[in-house]
């Protein structure tokens, strides 16, 4: 009901939006929008039905886009199958073109090729060691998948509850450095860098659209659903409860120092995870600096579950009965009392 | 002793001691210790319920809610390092020594003053059960002579003093996994984590439930039992719950003539009408 009558209010709402936009005003310019793209994608409520009959909202948040990593970057960058406006419907955005940005140290034009290298060689690569084509390579993950755009959160340093640019620190910057803009976006360049963009919960969230849906976990034979056994342990739990300073995904499956692109299969020597290197992922400086190795002994991901946890099933499956054996015969007394109480004279057999 | 005496008579009402005042402090502790720790541990067990979060915040969320969960955790390990120790002095002081002083002692002798302690259930309780079922299933209109302490005021005090243990026990080596893995592999802490939480959730249920029930919403307690408060228990409750018991210590203090007889029925106002007269034959 409600699909039809969007489908049949599209065409005339979009006329409508044409009349008025063409009585206003030139829009403001803004510093990456030379094509005048926000021209139209400025009014919230731009949206089209497309041909999967999914209600696509083509509305820009300037504020937002302006904040983001991605503010210097033209409309045309990304998108440059757009050639004249209006436009055709726009392809997808690939994220490994090579967008109008000259990279400073070399002076190149700047692309995210070189993360399709770490991608390439981690456990989330499309082909295998020997460069065939994985079993269902459909269902491992792009750039997308995983950043949704834009999540911008500043440093903490010198604030820690608000969120937004922090004053103190960009006067550092300008005691040498004289442009404003200039200052702004190299800020916001670093500190998106050095600060997560993501919380521990959204990390976890994120992995878990992939690795805790059950269809996918059964296919690729993994032995866990990751961020659900994840949310069972302490970290898990802290993470839920927004902690910032726990562990997630990321802190233990990447080793110190690489890219979070190269993420490696447990069954890799090179891998953090794996059975000789595990012990010294708890022991690290930020963590559990004393911690033996054996402390790695932890099971993460153990779950309650008969073929991938025997012990701790059985060991669960102990408080389970012991929890039932003692609590449901108490409550049938209660019961029984309760109903006792209601027919204190009723008897079978009276006693002299 | 002559400040606390056996039995206390208020208002024609007669009142039978049960708790010293050091027990009733230790059991004050016990509880405050426990509701404050199930408060900060459940929303952590059900971290995704709708109310969790907002339960934590009212703890400082995470930041410090574990910290209060761990300050009363160590009040109430320290609560059970003192009880333990209190129950040994006594018993040691009070029956071990006058022992020693008139017989001598042996390992059997020492064996049976710590097996007939009046909280170490035995074949009466057993019985007791037995009987109880055959109330409740309107098989007899006799209810059970319970002793000192009954099954159920056994099954309280042995239940937390395990769950402590075990709560304890994995609660301490959560709380020092860097320590405790200098010894033990990691999955031990697997196995805590499971012991701490379910037995946790056991405890909480058998308290707020069964416990409850029998000390504050049962319809002859409903709605607050005062014991825990007083250390006096009403002649009523006494004589419901505790008649083998209740009789002795008639006995002892030389009032067999006014035992009342035991309850068959739950029903109270026979026993008030029961008790008047007596009243005013005491009068």
């Amino acid at each position: 009901m409600l699909k039809k009558s969007i489908n049949k209010n599209v065409p005339a709402f979009t006329l409508f939006l044409t009349l008025v936009f063409s009585l206003l005003p030139a829009s403001i310019s803004f510093a990456a929008d030379v094509g005048n793209c926000l021209l139209c994608h400025k009014y919230p409520g731009l949206s089209r039905v497309d041909e999967k009959g999914k209600l696509r909202l083509l509305f820009i948040n300037e504020d937002i886009f302006n904040t983001s990593v991605h503010a210097k970057v033209k409309c045309e960058g990304c998108h440059t199958d757009i050639q004249k406006i209006p436009h055709d419907p726009a392809k997808k955005v690939d994220c490994l073109s090579e967008c109008h940005i000259t990279e400073p140290s070399t002076e190149q034009k700047f692309s995210h090729k070189d993360v399709e290298t770490s991608i390439v060689n981690s456990v989330h690569s499309k082909v295998d060691k020997n460069g065939v084509e994985k079993k269902f390579s459909e269902d491992i993950p792009t750039c997308k998948e995983c950043h949704d755009e834009p999540l911008y959160r500043p440093m903490s340093f010198f604030k820690t509850i608000r969120s937004g640019i922090s004053e103190e620190a960009m006067s550092r910057c300008k005691s040498c450095h004289k442009k404003d803009d200039f200052i702004f976006r190299f800020y916001s360049h670093v500190t998106s860098r050095l600060h997560r963009t993501k919380n521990p919960l959204n990390i976890a969230e994120m992995c878990g659209r992939c690795h805790d849906n059950a269809e996918l976990v059964a296919r690729h034979k993994l032995s866990t659903r990751a961020a659900f056994s994840y949310g069972e342990t302490f970290h898990g739990k802290a993470a839920r409860f927004l902690d910032e300073r726990i562990p997630d995904c990321l802190d233990c499956h990447i080793n110190k120092g690489e890219s979070v692109h190269q993420i490696l299969s447990s069954t890799d020597p090179k891998a953090s995870i794996n059975e000789n290197n595990r012990g010294k992922i708890c022991a690290t400086t930020d963590c559990h600096p004393q911690a033996s190795p054996r402390l790695a002994k932890y099971s993460v991901h153990a779950e309650f579950n008969l073929e991938q946890s025997p012990v701790q099933y059985f060991f669960t499956f102990f408080f389970i009965v012991l929890t039932g054996g003692t609590l449901l015969p108490l409550m049938g007394i209660i019961f029984l009392d309760l109903l006792r109480r209601l027919f204190p004279n009723a008897v079978i057999k009276r006693r002299k | 002793m002559e400040k606390h005496p056996v039995i206390k008579t208020i208002n024609g009402q007669k009142y039978f001691y049960r708790f010293t005042l050091d027990q009733r402090i230790q059991h004050v502790i016990l509880f405050w210790a426990v509701i404050t720790l199930v408060l900060t541990g459940m929303p952590l067990k059900f971290t995704s319920a709708a109310w969790a979060p907002y339960l934590y915040a009212l703890f400082g969320g995470i930041k410090a809610a574990p910290v209060v969960h761990k300050i009363a955790g160590v009040i109430l390990l320290l609560l059970f390092t003192y009880h333990v120790v209190y129950l040994i002095y006594n018993i040691y002081k009070e029956q071990i020594i006058p022992l020693k002083n008139k017989e001598g002692l042996n390992a059997l002798k020492v064996l049976k003053v710590v097996a007939t302690q009046p909280l170490v259930p035995n074949l009466k309780d057993a019985k007791d059960i037995g009987a109880l079922m055959k109330y409740l299933l309107y098989l007899t209109n006799k209810r059970p002579d319970g002793d000192e302490f009954t099954w159920k005021e056994k099954f309280d005090y042995w239940a937390p003093f395990w769950g402590m243990v075990v709560i304890g026990l994995s609660g301490l080596i959560m709380w020092n996994k860097v320590l405790a893995t200098k010894i033990v592999p990691g999955y031990v802490i697997n196995f805590s984590l499971i012991a701490h939480s379910d037995e946790a959730l056991l405890a909480a249920l058998f308290l707020f439930i069964w416990h409850w029930y029998n000390v504050h919403f049962s319809t002859s307690v409903f709605p607050m039992g005062t014991v825990f408060i007083t250390g006096y228990l009403s002649e009523e409750l006494m004589v419901e719950d505790h008649y083998e018991y209740y009789v002795k210590v008639m006995k002892e203090a030389g009032l067999e003539h006014e035992i009342l007889p035991p309850h068959g029925e739950h029903s109270h106002a026979p026993q008030t009408e029961r008790r008047r007269p007596q009243e005013g034959g005491h009068a």
